[in-house]
């Protein structure tokens, strides 16, 4: 199984909802690849993904993510990079938003679209989030 | 239950049993079983499922309070081939005849304990394959032996090893458990 995964928004819900995906696929051994572009590349920046925005209205719900023992976004990452994700961080983003490599976590790609498109072309699996 | 491995994933949410299933399965060895211990309600259909994706054995899960214990064993992809030595074999359908006849007929279950655990023929002895050198004793050399596994690959060397310590009379049941449609046992 091949999943091919865009990360385009930056909530705390959209890290899950990547990641979470992500690192089951990759334990059921599927080859995953993530592209991150616009917000979502905040879900792999050093310090942003640390401290993820809740969706306005939704923050009483970080009890529930403590009471169901859901791990940090940031463990989650880690998880999935041991677990052999690719991740894919769009350079043209970057050049917009004046980010450099350095930043991101380590052991991500830089790339452009086609560099996603070619992962995904045969994959079986897309999603956006 | 006797199993090779306990996995305690006692509350984790999704997706951290199968994450954690995924690491401790590479460390048991093929046909070696794992019970894993979880209070993630998602976990028994998931973990069904990835069992399915991987090419392993979902054996079944017991609740223990608020504890589903699933059991899964690491299966091989030698034993899905079906391929017989033993010339002496029986179908599942004449088996189940002779069952239901008035001939007394011996069946060995040589899977492990917790697939025995899971549905097995009523009647029906547990010696898994790997026990069979030291316990093949327990069994009567004269009775009619019927092996019986999940695919009919470990009934085969079974088979083989049984003839090879002087028993007469031993068939190999084919294809096994996995389309047994008769009645079963549950025993735990």
């Amino acid at each position: 199984m091949k999943v091919a995964i865009i990360a385009a928004n930056s909530g705390m819900f959209d890290a899950y909802k990547v990641f979470n995906i992500a690192t089951a696929a990759a334990a059921t051994d599927a080859e995953v690849g993530i592209f991150f572009t616009f917000e979502g590349l905040n879900l792999i920046h050093k310090e942003a993904h640390k401290n993820l925005p809740m969706p306005a209205g939704t923050e009483h719900f970080q009890e529930g993510f403590k009471k169901a023992n859901v791990p940090p976004v940031e463990e989650l990452v880690g998880m999935a990079a041991d677990l052999g994700v690719k991740m894919i961080a769009c350079q043209m983003t970057m050049d917009v938003m004046s980010l450099e490599k350095e930043q991101f976590i380590e052991g991500i790609d830089v790339g452009g679209a086609v560099t996603f498109l070619t992962f995904a072309k045969d994959a079986d699996v897309t999603l956006t989030f | 239950m006797d199993v090779n491995k306990v996995l305690d994933a006692k509350g984790l949410a999704c997706p951290m049993p199968i994450v954690k299933t995924k690491k401790e399965m590479t460390t048991l060895e093929a046909g070696q079983v794992m019970e894993i211990q979880a209070t993630d309600k998602g976990s028994t259909a998931d973990l069904k499922a990835w069992a399915e994706s991987t090419g392993n054995q979902y054996l079944g899960t017991v609740e223990d309070g608020d504890v589903l214990k699933h059991y899964l064993r690491k299966a091989t992809p030698e034993e899905e081939k079906e391929e017989a030595k033993h010339p002496d074999v029986v179908n599942l359908g004449d088996l189940q005849k002779k069952i239901a006849g008035e001939e007394k007929i011996t069946i060995l279950d040589v899977r492990e304990p917790a697939e025995y655990a899971f549905g097995h023929i009523p009647g029906a002895v547990n010696i898994p394959l790997g026990e069979l050198e030291k316990r093949f004793e327990e069994l009567n050399q004269d009775d009619e032996l019927h092996i019986i596994c999940r695919t009919g690959s470990r009934s085969d060397l079974a088979a083989q090893k049984l003839t090879e310590k002087g028993f007469k009379n031993v068939k190999n049941v084919v294809p096994g458990m996995k389309e047994w449609t008769g009645d079963l046992n549950k025993n735990h």
